[in-house]
C-alpha cells in the first residue's frame, strides 16, 4: 500500500466507493428481477385460474380481468377495460347490482354473494347463464380495490332441475301405484264377499241334502275366499303403510309397546308368552303406524316359538344419532339365506298349515319404518332364536327429524 | 241377564239402503235365518231412500222406520250425502241411522261419525256373523235402548 501520499489515498478512497455502489447497483438489479420473477409467478397463476376474476375500483369500471373472464363473457380484455362492470349482466338487473356496489365499497368485506337469488350473467353474445360470486378487497394507494371470483353454475343447475324432476316424477308414481293398491283392495272385497257369503249360505240351508263330498268342496271355497278376504285386507295395510296421513309426535316407545301388548293379550296368554321391556326412549313418530312395528314383531315372536314358553326382550341403544331397537326371541329361528327375504311382500318360509299369516306382516313392518327414515334388519341362530333390529333417529326435533310433518 | 221385553204387537219396520242386490237377499236371508222379527223395508238408493223418508210420492203410505242401515257406497247419492240430509232434516234426525260399510278405513270411520251416524259396522264376510248382527241390532236398538216416538 502506498503511504501517505494524498493523491494516492483519494483514489483509494475513490475506487472503494465505487466498487460499494457498484455492488449496491447489483444488489438492486437483484432484487428487481427476483420481485419480476416473483411477480410474472403471480401473474401466471391469475391468468390461469380456473375461474374469473374481475377488479374494479369505486367508479365501477373494470380495472382487472384475466384468461378465464374473457373466455367466460366472450369478451377480449380490452374490450373489458375501462368498461362498467355492469355489462356483463343482464339489462333488468343493472340498476340493482349498481345499488350494491356503492353499498359494498361504502362498507367493503369479504363474503361470498349466495346464490340464494338467482344471479345472471350476460356474454357478448347475449346469452345469459347463472353464477356464483365470492367478493373480496384490497386497499389500494388508488383506493380500495373490490374483486369478484366469478363461476358459471349452469351445468350444475341443469343437474339439480334434473334430479329435482326425476324425484317428482317417481313420487307421483309411488303416490299413485299406492293409491291403485288402495282402490284395488276395497273394490276386490266387495265380490269376494258375494261368494263367501253365498257358498256358506248354501251350506247352511242345503248341508243335509249333500253328501260329504259336495260338503267338502264347499268348505274348501269358503276357505279360499276367506283367505283371499285375508290376503286383501293385508294389501290394504300395506298401501295404507305407505300413504295415509301421518302425523308426527314425540312419543314413549313404552307405550307403544303396551299398547301392542294390550292388542296381543289373548295371544300372549294362550302362548304363555313373557314379554321384558328395558328402559326405552322417546321417539319421534306417528303414534298409529309405529305401535304396528311393535305388534308385528312381537306377534312373530309368539308365533314363530318352539315348543317352550316364548321369552322376547324388548330393548334400545344409542349409537350415535340412532337409537337401535332390539325384539329378540327365543323362537324356531330363521336360515341365514333367508334373513333378506322375510321382509318380502307375502314372502312365507312355511306354509299356511305350519304357521297362519299371508307373509306381509315384516313388509308393511319395513315400509313404516322406512317411511320413518329408519332401517331394519334380522339377525338370527337356528334353533335358538331371532333378533329383530330397527334404527331410528334419535332426533325429536320436529323440523329436522327424517320424515317430519304432515301427511307426508 | 237382560230381560227381553215383551214382543211389541206391530213388527218394527227397519229401511235398508243398499245398491247391490246380492247384499240385500244377504242381509233378508240372514235376518231371516237369525229369526228378526222386524220388517226389512229396501231403497235401492239414496234417493229412494229420502223419498220413503219423506213420504213422498209412491212412498206416501210408506211407513216410518225405527232404524235405518245405511250403505254408504250408492250410485248417484252418495251414503254422506245421505247421511247428512236426515242428520239435517228436523223430522228425520231421531231416526238412529247404522252405518254398514266394507271399508273400515279410520278416516271413513271418522267422517261417519263426524256426520253423526248413531254407529259404524263393517259388513262381515261371514253369514254367521251377519246373522248375529242381525240379532244384536235387533236386541239393542229396540229392546235395551228406547227409541223417541
Amino acid at each position: 500500500m502506498l503511504a501517505g501520499n494524498p493523491h494516492s489515498v483519494f483514489m483509494g478512497e475513490l475506487l472503494r466507493r465505487i466498487r460499494t455502489s457498484a455492488a449496491r447497483l447489483l444488489l438492486r438489479e437483484e432484487l428487481a428481477a427476483e420481485r419480476l420473477a416473483s411477480e410474472d409467478k403471480m401473474r401466471a397463476c391469475f391468468e390461469a385460474a380456473s375461474e374469473a376474476i374481475l377488479g374494479v375500483y369505486r367508479d365501477g369500471r373494470i380495472c382487472l380481468v384475466n384468461a378465464r373472464t374473457e373466455e367466460m363473457f366472450g369478451y377480449s380484455r380490452a374490450e373489458l377495460l375501462g368498461q362498467p362492470l355492469e355489462m356483463l349482466m343482464p339489462g333488468r338487473l343493472r340498476a340493482a347490482h349498481t345499488a350494491h356496489r356503492h353499498q359494498y365499497f361504502r362498507y367493503p368485506q369479504v363474503k361470498p354473494i349466495a346464490s340464494r337469488n338467482e344471479l345472471v350473467a350476460r356474454r357478448k353474445d347475449g346469452t345469459e347463464f347463472p353464477v356464483e360470486i365470492g367478493l373480496a378487497h384490497v386497499d389500494t394507494p388508488e383506493g380500495p380495490l373490490a374483486f369478484g371470483m366469478v363461476s358459471d353454475t349452469s351445468k350444475r343447475r341443469k343437474v339439480a332441475d334434473e334430479l329435482q324432476r326425476a324425484n317428482d316424477a317417481l313420487r307421483r308414481t309411488n303416490a299413485e301405484m299406492e293409491q291403485f293398491a288402495n282402490v284395488a283392495s276395497h273394490d276386490l272385497q266387495e265380490p269376494l264377499r258375494m261368494i263367501s257369503s253365498y257358498l256358506q249360505l248354501i251350506e247352511r240351508r242345503y248341508s243335509p241334502l249333500l253328501d260329504d263330498d259336495g260338503r267338502e268342496f264347499i268348505h274348501y271355497a269358503v276357505d279360499g275366499a276367506a283367505r283371499m278376504k285375508a290376503l286383501i285386507a293385508d294389501l290394504l295395510d300395506f298401501s295404507r303403510a305407505g300413504t295415509g296421513a301421518a302425523t308426527y309426535r314425540v312419543v314413549n316407545a313404552r307405550d307403544l309397546v303396551q299398547n301392542a301388548l294390550a292388542n296381543l293379550k289373548t295371544a300372549l296368554d294362550e302362548s304363555g308368552a313373557q314379554v321384558s321391556v328395558e328402559p326405552l326412549p322417546g321417539i319421534l313418530v306417528d303414534p298409529v303406524l309405529f305401535a304396528q312395528v311393535f305388534q308385528n314383531l312381537i306377534a312373530n315372536g309368539i308365533k314363530f316359538r318352539k315348543d317352550s314358553r316364548p321369552h322376547i326382550i324388548i330393548s334400545a341403544v344409542c349409537q350415535g344419532s340412532e337409537w337401535i331397537f332390539s325384539v329378540r326371541d327365543n323362537g324356531i329361528g330363521i336360515e341365514p339365506q333367508h334373513l333378506d327375504r322375510i321382509f318380502g311382500i307375502f314372502e312365507r318360509l312355511h306354509s299356511s298349515e305350519e304357521y297362519p299369516g299371508s307373509g306381509i306382516g315384516l313388509a308393511i313392518t319395513r315400509k313404516i319404518v322406512e317411511r320413518h327414515g329408519g332401517r331394519i334388519w334380522a339377525e338370527s341362530q337356528p334353533g335358538i332364536g331371532s333378533t329383530f333390529r330397527f334404527a331410528i333417529s334419535a332426533e325429536t326435533e320436529l323440523a329436522s327429524a327424517a320424515g317430519g310433518g304432515r301427511a307426508s | 241377564m237382560s230381560q227381553r221385553k215383551t214382543v211389541p204387537p206391530k213388527p218394527f219396520e227397519l229401511l235398508l239402503v243398499e245398491d247391490n242386490p246380492g247384499d240385500i237377499r244377504l242381509i233378508q236371508e240372514a235376518f231371516k235365518e237369525g229369526g228378526i222379527l222386524s220388517h226389512l223395508n229396501i231403497a235401492r238408493d239414496g234417493e229412494q231412500a229420502l223419498a220413503f223418508l219423506r213420504q213422498e210420492g209412491t212412498f206416501s203410505k210408506s211407513p216410518r222406520p225405527a232404524i235405518i242401515l245405511l250403505d254408504l257406497n250408492l250410485p248417484r247419492k252418495d251414503g254422506r250425502e245421505v247421511l247428512t240430509e236426515i242428520k239435517a232434516d228436523k223430522t228425520l234426525r231421531q231416526i238412529p241411522v247404522v252405518i254398514l260399510s266394507t271399508s273400515t278405513a279410520p278416516e271413513d270411520v271418522r267422517r261417519a261419525y263426524d256426520l253423526h251416524a248413531n254407529c259404524y259396522v263393517p259388513k262381515p264376510l261371514d253369514v254367521e256373523k251377519l246373522v248375529q248382527l242381525g240379532k244384536s241390532l235387533e236386541e239393542f236398538w229396540l229392546s235395551t235402548a228406547i227409541l223417541p216416538v
